[in-house]
């Protein structure tokens, strides 16, 4: 106790000490480890008893994480390390792996300057690994490897040590190739992990020992030693002489950047601002007397204080009782309380300082992505973005209607400390729909409803979100959208986007929404480069989600008036497409030609949205619509006694079985199923393999739905919208 | 009882008959066109482009028989129209001249095309009555535009344009003021006020000087219409000179020549017009202080 204490204080006074400050997370795929690395790392510094760690999970301190054992928010912690005698403050975030949060670990890579990715020794690099690398590098985050669950390869697989050393290789190979792929040009070569250079540790979390070379020759622990501590089960010895937070905690300060070296090639990379002013100087160089700037990363809702919202400072300091802006929001709002993060365990102090990651109350307006600033016209970061396509839907509402307002207000701050989850409300019925990555994230936040906020509420059972596409295209046959007045005309030309340009609309690399024709050259620009014809795409008019509008007429006396009807009826197709009223994705739609009344009169909203929607809609219908449906990938680890059992229910759910690679007695099903096909299938696996199955999935995006469903679902979809159930067919829209 | 013996001699049995009804004032209609009128079986007012005063309508229902309201939509999908127009004689209503308005013209296309008879009965319209009122040059005037609503949100910038155009060319301008704030064709009409007027220009004003770079410039026409708007917008909106016209054609007729910074203090009447005057003549300056 007595520890814990002293460390926090050290922790306060070490926080001004800018070169002794390092800011990291933990990331891997699901269950690699990192939350029982984490508590590993707290204890080992003094913030908890160190019997706890590795059961405690500290940063699961949420009641849903402890039942479900994994992690649902991303949990900040910082600690003091000694290295050669000086302290260094290391503030850790722990991060989610299920896919349902990756949100989670794109906003917690903008508050740090490294992280440590996980790979379990078994398994290696899983999908999960790959995207989080990817995350990282995008923000410029510097990483080093460690390899946990080292005991089981030898105790459980019982590898020889010259297989173990084999599988290293393998996955730091690996993980190497997906730096040099995704790291920035400066660092593909600078950030390659090495054993040589003690940037890769391996170890084992659960049992609490690490290495790496650097260490082995300091402290004189030879590789056949630890093949035999961990043979012999005397792992305990073992984590005495290289207890993993010693080892990982001396890699975050020899290895990783502080904040005064990152924040120069960090800041520009998100943030657009001047900067060579006053302020991106500063920020340049981590100035802690200069002007605030501060990033929210994560808002968190606290059973006592409310709002809690954790974010960097990269500017200045943020001090208790000041006023700060939330860019964006017209006042300025006090600051009630600042703290530190430790564990579940808020310090709070008189203020935090550049370079720092820190926790605030007080500031409603804020939230994830949001900038802190004392001058209100402050240039913001860039948004932090995280590409999610919400699959799942379910509808919500009180059992009670005397809970409304307390539940519409539960929904208000649910969606703003989650940034994956879509909230539409409909005021009047109190009914919300609440779509989400998956099942769990919606049961997870319908549970926080009913036990966080104290509301009882009615659910609907899930149903997956569909998507709207095009097979075909038709180019040199304009599909002709008349105006009710029949005066005005616009011709479409429709085709699918190469999977290239959809990824980068998906990444925002393209931006979103109209498109100023100042910005239009620029924009053509980017796309000539994905390998489209740069002078079309020059006259691009908008982008809406992985869909874009492009004027390709020429002049059309009149059409600049009505440049923003056409880009509020293409949003709306864009949303609700023709076959159900689902969103509509990867389409490249032309306006090819148009005849206007002479009138504006005659050629308002009334006249241009609907001849603009049907024209639309109606090429899509030319171009072969399809419906398309979420899937995902399944990693179902069974005995394989029960294997048979285990394949059963992934084919009888329409999956198909891509792999069944096994490691002794036990082997992986790699299934990939619809989405729809999924709800319960938790509970069926569990009990076709009485429990010992261990699984998880990754989202794989939206495929064609099999042509023989696609009548039945789209009634379906259809009815439950109050839609008559047969879409209406292409001759509709030319009416 | 059939229609035959009631109708004027050269009328058909069947058919459509667009009725100009003149600016508002019975007395102002012609005697053909109340003689048609009175022929028909089946009355329709389309009141969608412009509106009569109540009074002057009612004094018309009772000379002519039962008048029904329409709006747009029943003018713009004539079907039900046409198939009445089959079996009877229809008179479509329309305030001022009906082959003003495009609308129309295409109506009268379709109906020929649909195989009926259409007769057209001319009616005084409102361009010729504020061109000849206010005094200014007949062919002194260029395109006519229809000054709109901001619908919901919504600028357009067209009307402006037109008058730029015109102006570049010392044209002046009759802007007919809008009815409908929904542009739906189907609500409630409002006669947009002089104040309306300008909240208006001043939208279309600030939406032209943004859109002014992706206005088309493909042809010598299209060019001259960009220089036109940059001409326009380097001046000064609220000094432009203009004659508020209101209810022209009617007992309550009034005329003031003033400018858009001082048209938002005028009433108006119950329907408006505007005329943005280019160049005057000397007689023409003449024939306007009348109005000042
Ligand atoms: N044998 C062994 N088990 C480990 C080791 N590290 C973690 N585990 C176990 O692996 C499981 C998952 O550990 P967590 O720390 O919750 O994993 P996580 O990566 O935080 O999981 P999520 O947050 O859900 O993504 C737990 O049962 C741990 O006890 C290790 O080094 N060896
Ligand atoms: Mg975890």
């Amino acid at each position: 106790m007595g520890r814990k204490e002293d460390n926090i204080k050290k922790a306060t006074e070490v926080m001004h000490i800018l070169p002794q400050i390092r800011n990291l997370c933990i990331a891997a795929h699901i269950d690699h480890g990192k939350t029982t690395l984490s508590d590993n790392l707290i204890a080992g510094a003094g913030m908890m008893s160190s019997d706890l760690a590795g059961s405690a999970r500290v940063l699961d301190f949420d009641e849903q994480e402890s039942a479900r054992g994994i992690t649902i928010n991303a949990a900040s912690a910082s600690m003091v390390h000694a290295v050669e005698g000086t302290d260094y403050l290391i503030n850790l975030i722990d991060t989610p792996g299920h896919v349902d949060f990756g949100g989670d670990v794109t906003r917690a890579m903008r508050a740090v300057d490294g992280c440590f990715i996980l790979a379990c020794a078994v398994e290696g690099p899983m999908p999960q690994t790959e995207t989080v690398v990817r995350q990282a590098l995008k923000e410029k985050v510097k990483p080093v490897l460690f390899i946990n669950k080292v005991d089981r390869l030898i105790n459980e697989l019982q590898v020889t040590p010259e297989d173990m050393m084999a599988r290293f290789t393998e996955t730091i190979k690996k993980v190497n190739k997906l730096i040099k792929q995704f790291a920035p040009e400066e660092f593909k070569k600078a950030w390659q992990v090495s054993v040589a250079d003690g940037t890769v540790a391996f170890g084992s979390a659960y049992h609490n020992w690490g290495i790496t070379v650097p260490y082995m020759a300091k402290s004189n622990i030879s590789f056949k030693q630890i093949f035999e501590y961990c043979n012999n089960e005397d792992q305990k010895t073992l984590a005495e002489k290289a207890p993993v937070h010693e080892v990982l905690l001396d890699m975050a300060v020899t290895k990783l950047p502080g904040p005064v070296e990152a924040q120069p090639y960090r800041v520009p990379n998100i943030w657009t601002g001047d900067l060579e002013s006053e302020i991106g100087k500063s920020m340049l160089s981590c100035d802690p007397e200069a002007e605030l700037a501060m990033m929210i990363t994560k808002i968190w809702m606290d059973p006592h204080a409310g709002e809690v919202a954790v974010g960097r400072i990269y500017s200045g300091a943020i001090a208790m009782g000041e006023s700060v802006y939330a860019i964006g929001a017209a006042k300025p709002e006090r600051v009630q309380q600042v703290s530190m993060m430790v564990g579940g365990d808020r310090i709070p102090v008189p203020k935090v300082v550049a370079g720092n990651i820190a926790a605030l109350t007080g500031i409603r307006s804020a939230a994830a992505g949001v900038t802190l600033s004392h001058d209100k016209d402050f240039t913001p970061f860039e948004a932090i973005r995280h590409y999610s396509d919400p699959v799942v839907t379910v509808a919500v509402e009180p059992k009670s209607m005397k809970d409304l307002p307390k539940f519409i207000d539960a929904l208000r701050s649910l969606a703003k400390a989650d940034a994956s989850l879509q909230v539409t409300t409909n005021a009047e019925t109190g009914e919300a729909l609440l779509a989400g990555m998956g099942e769990l994230h919606l049961e997870i936040t319908v549970y926080r409803i009913e036990e966080e906020q104290n509301i009882k509420v009615k659910v609907s059972p899930p149903i997956v979100v569909y998507r709207e596409g095009i097979e075909g295209n038709n180019r040199g046959s304009a599909f002709e959208g008349k105006s009710p007045n029949r005066h005005n005309r616009f011709f479409f030309e429709i085709e699918p986007l190469s999977e290239e340009v959809v990824a980068a609309l998906r990444n925002g690399d393209l931006g979103d929404g109209p498109v100023r024709s100042s910005d239009a050259k620029e924009t053509g620009n980017k796309f000539g480069e994905l390998g489209m014809n740069k002078d079309l795409m020059r006259k691009i008019y908008a982008i809406k989600g992985t869909n874009v509008l492009v004027n390709d007429t020429k002049g059309i006396q009149g059409l600049h008036e009505t440049r923003e009807l056409i880009i509020e009826a293409f949003n709306a197709v864009c949303v609700k497409g023709p076959i159900a009223d689902e969103p509509v994705q990867g389409m490249f739609i032309r306006l090819v030609d148009a005849k206007l009344h002479e009138d504006a009169i005659h050629r308002g909203p009334a006249q241009t949205i609907p001849a603009v929607r049907n024209g639309i809609k109606g090429a899509m219908l030319r171009a072969r619509t399809v419906l398309l449906e979420p899937m995902q990938k399944a990693f179902v680890s069974v005995p394989n006694n029960w294997l048979g059992q285990v394949t059963r229910e992934v084919t009888n759910r329409r999956g198909i079985i891509e792999d069944m690679p096994s490691e002794g007695e036990v082997t992986t099903v790699v299934g990939v199923l619809p989405i729809a096909e999924t709800f319960g299938f938790s509970n069926d696996i569990r009990a076709a393999s009485q429990g010992r199955a261990v699984w998880n999935t990754e989202n794989l995006g939206f495929q064609q739905l099999p042509p023989q469903l696609f009548d039945k679902v789209v009634a379906e979809i259809r009815t439950r919208k109050g839609l008559k159930p047969e879409p209406y067919p292409e001759s509709y829209y030319s009416e | 009882m059939t229609a035959e013996h009631t109708k004027a001699p050269l009328l058909p049995n069947t058919g459509l008959m667009l009725i100009g009804m003149g600016p508002g004032r019975l007395s102002g209609m012609s005697v053909e066109a109340l003689q048609a009128a009175k022929a028909a079986d089946v009355r329709r007012y389309e009141a969608y482009t412009a509106l009569w005063p109540q009074a002057q309508l009612d004094a018309l229902e009772a000379e002519v028989g039962a008048i029904e309201k329409v709006m747009r939509p029943e003018v713009e999908l004539p079907e039900a129209l046409f198939e009445l127009a089959r079996t009877s004689l229809v008179a479509l209503l329309v305030v001022g001249d009906p082959l003003q308005a495009t609308t129309h013209v295409d109506l009268q296309l379709q109906a020929t095309e649909a195989g009926l008879e259409c007769l057209v009965f001319h009616g005084v319209s409102i361009t010729t009555l504020v061109t000849g009122a206010i005094g200014l040059s007949n062919y002194k005037f260029g395109r006519q535009t229809t000054l709109t609503y901001p619908y919901g949100g919504w600028v357009a910038t067209s009307p402006l344009e037109v008058i730029a155009a015109n102006m570049h060319q010392n044209l002046h301008t009759l802007a007919l003021l809008d009815l409908d704030p929904t542009g739906e064709g189907i609500g409630h009409q409002i006669p947009m006020r002089p104040q309306d007027a300008v909240a208006s220009l001043r939208l279309m004003w600030d939406k032209l000087a943004d859109a002014i770079e992706e206005m088309p410039q493909e042809t010598a026409l299209q060019s001259m219409r960009v220089e036109a708007c940059e001409a326009l917008l380097s001046g000064d909106l609220d000094s432009m000179d203009v004659v508020l016209c209101s209810d022209m054609g009617t007992d309550d007729e009034s005329l003031v020549a003033t400018t858009v910074a001082q048209l938002e203090g005028q009433l108006g009447g119950r329907l408006n017009s505007l005329v943005f005057q280019s160049k005057t003549s000397e007689v023409e300056e003449k024939a306007l202080l009348r109005w000042r």
